[in-house]
């Protein structure tokens, strides 16, 4: 178990700057999530927390000793890769008894430590088997075994479900979740995929262009984004956002609602919303057309819960709202996000124009 | 009723016709030279004509008693696990050198395929000239490092003679294995070393465990390719020695050719081919043996 520091790092390939001066403290026993789009430096990153590439600058401290110049092996940090990278001439046994072998380990304490883990993952019966006999899941588990018979402090994943299907990636991320809860070892887990982000990771790094862009608590991240960049990244359907002036205005789209349904009249974002289009979604309708009246007329999305009742339809134009204070402000020419106070009046004034 | 013309599934007719064609080839081009070489050999063919009287199975018997049929088998076997086993490990020595990275690379790569495409006559004419005891580069390379006092007769002792076909051999063919070997080996997942590396396994455990296990059944069936080519090449022997000195590189198809085609005794020489296939198809099973286990552990 081991507290994880990153000072500093940047990594540049012949010119090209792939992670760009990143600090960031990951706790122990904490699962982190780094996020972004694929390119955007979170393999890169995750690869140097591993060694197996050298960063250009900066340092990596693991467990309180400095890490940035160690062989792999010795940082005892095991990795899961996004094809597992399972030996196929080897059964499902000897992959996960690999790193024991090459240590050396005596017989009978490896063969219980297999067992053991593989116990723990599920994946006793198939022990003989080779890889190429095992299902995606069972090759995902029999990677996580193999990881996990060094006893690392440290755990690093790359998309380790992205070569699942739809179904067995949620049960799968359940299940690593609750794996982690139990080995209590401390995650570093690399995702393009923002809802494995935001329902395995106790907090989220979002990165974009060898840049962290924010650190937060999955719910920091989504209700308080910290640049237009992650308001639209994170959420499905995007965060709204609608240009005035200096300001640019962002709602998500479940908030933004028929206005009848707003009990009060004080601390509301209104606007005429004209419906292009409604999208059912089972749980859940997308109401897709364009905002206009006090807001310059953009185009937007509401997301409304198909148990609530909503008459609207296709080419109609309805009476909007969003609470103020669920409403967030951006600068318009840089993306950050900027106070709702420094703001009230600017927009005020926008929206009387 | 089903339509007469569209197909059926297990419709046998319409398979028979087209396998037809592809079976008629197969027969003219493979099994009728075959049958004619069988039937050959069970005649006593003289010089001038394509047939003789027959006496069945005299001309195999004969050639069972015959001391040069068995020096021709020892030299073949020479020739061929000489020349494979060197070029075996020859070839996986450069393919792993090779798949390293370096610069100019793909040049280098270019390179090692020039003597698989450089004409045998010309490769011939040129390694005579190396090997050529007077005025060869072989032997004043060997007698300035001092290696040697006085020049080999390479090509005309019975002690070196094999040994520079070998040699010859090896250089020709030895770049199709290295190619091979190059394409099974960029062919395994990175994320294969990358996690040896991270488990502790040292540059010759990944070697051992990951790389040799994942190349060895293309390993076997080179080398069974090799074999089955090497065993019946002809043309880089005989251009070079002719088979000679002391019949001492008469190989079995140098010995079909001088049977067939010096001694005109054509049903001697196909008893003496038969044979050939016999050995070499024997050889093939053994091989496909090792094969089939090797396949059966990945």
């Amino acid at each position: 178990m081991a507290q994880v520091e990153i000072r500093r790092i940047s990594k540049i390939f012949e010119g090209h700057t792939a992670v760009s001066d990143i600090n960031l403290v990951v706790d122990d026993g904490e699962f982190l999530v780094l996020l972004g789009p694929s390119g955007c430096g979170k393999s890169t990153l995750l690869r140097m927390i591993a060694g197996l590439e050298m960063p250009t600058s900066g340092d990596i401290v693991i467990g309180g000793k400095v890490a940035t110049r160690l062989k792999p092996k010795d940082r005892n940090v095991a990795m899961v890769f996004q094809n597992y990278a399972l030996y196929p001439h080897l059964t499902i046994y000897e992959n996960i008894a690999f790193p024991l072998r090459v240590q050396g380990v005596e017989k009978s304490k490896l063969n219980q430590k297999v067992r053991w883990a593989a116990d723990l993952v599920g994946i006793e019966p198939l022990l003989q088997r080779k890889p190429r006999q095992t299902s995606g899941g069972e090759r995902q588990r029999t990677a996580l075994a193999r990881s996990l018979v060094r006893d690392p402090q440290l755990f690093l994943l790359d998309e380790p479900l992205s070569n699942l299907d739809a179904k067995l990636r949620h049960s799968s991320r359940e299940e690593l979740r609750r794996f982690q809860d139990r080995v209590g070892v401390t995650f570093i887990y690399v995702t393009h995929d923002q809802v494995e982000a935001m329902g395995l990771g106790d907090r989220i790094v979002v990165m974009k262009a060898g840049k962290v862009r924010q650190v937060g608590t999955p719910k920091d991240i989504y209700s308080h984004p910290a640049d237009t960049f992650v308001a639209t990244f994170i959420g499905s359907p995007p965060m709204n956002l609608v240009e005035t002036g200096p300001t640019t205005v962002g709602f998500r789209p479940e908030i933004f609602l028929p206005r009848r349904g707003f009990v009060e009249s004080a601390n509301l974002l209104e606007a005429p919303f004209r419906i292009r289009r409604i999208e059912y979604l089972g749980g859940d309708q997308l109401i897709y057309g364009t905002v206009s009246g006090n807001l310059p007329e953009t185009e937007v999305i509401s997301r409304i819960p198909s148990s609530v009742r909503f008459d609207g339809a296709e080419g109609e134009e309805i009476a909007f709202a969003a609470h103020i204070e669920e409403v967030r402000y951006f600068d318009t020419e840089t993306g950050v996000a900027v106070l709702a106070s420094d703001v009230q009046g600017q927009t005020r004034r926008a929206g009387h124009a | 009723m089903p339509d007469a013309r569209t197909v059926q599934p297990g419709d046998r007719t319409l398979a028979y016709i087209t396998l037809a064609p592809s079976v008629a080839l197969l027969l003219l081009l493979s099994a009728v030279p075959t049958i004619t070489v069988l039937a050959t050999a069970m005649q006593d063919v003289g010089l001038g004509s394509l047939s003789g009287p027959w006496v069945g199975l005299d001309n195999f018997v004969w050639a069972l008693n015959y001391d040069a049929f068995w020096r021709a088998l020892w030299n073949t076997f020479y020739w061929v696990f000489g020349s494979v086993a060197v070029e075996m490990v020859l070839g996986l020595g450069i393919a792993l050198l090779l798949h390293q990275n370096f610069a100019m690379r793909g040049i280098a790569r270019a390179i090692l395929l020039a003597p698989y495409l450089i004409p045998t006559i010309v490769a011939v004419l040129v390694w005579r000239y190396m090997f050529h005891d007077i005025v060869g580069i072989l032997n004043y390379f060997l007698m300035n490092l001092g290696l040697i006092e006085r020049p080999l007769q390479w090509l005309g002792s019975t002690r070196w003679a094999m040994v520079s076909v070998i040699i010859v051999g090896v250089w020709k063919f030895f770049p199709f294995v290295v190619l091979a070997l190059l394409g099974i080996l960029q062919s395994i997942p990175q994320e294969q070393y990358e996690a040896a590396r991270i488990d502790g396994a040292s540059a010759f455990q990944q070697f051992w465990r990951i790389t040799l296990p994942y190349i060895l059944p293309v390993f076997i069936l080179t080398a069974l390719l090799r074999t089955i080519w090497t065993f019946h090449k002809f043309e880089i022997i005989y251009l070079l020695t002719g088979g000679g000195p002391l019949d001492v590189t008469t190989t079995l198809p140098i010995l079909v050719y001088q049977k067939g085609f010096v001694d005109f005794e054509l049903g001697r020489a196909a008893a003496i081919a038969i044979l050939t296939f016999v050995i070499l198809a024997a050889l093939i099973a053994v091989y496909f043996m090792l094969m089939r286990r090797a396949e059966s552990k990945q």
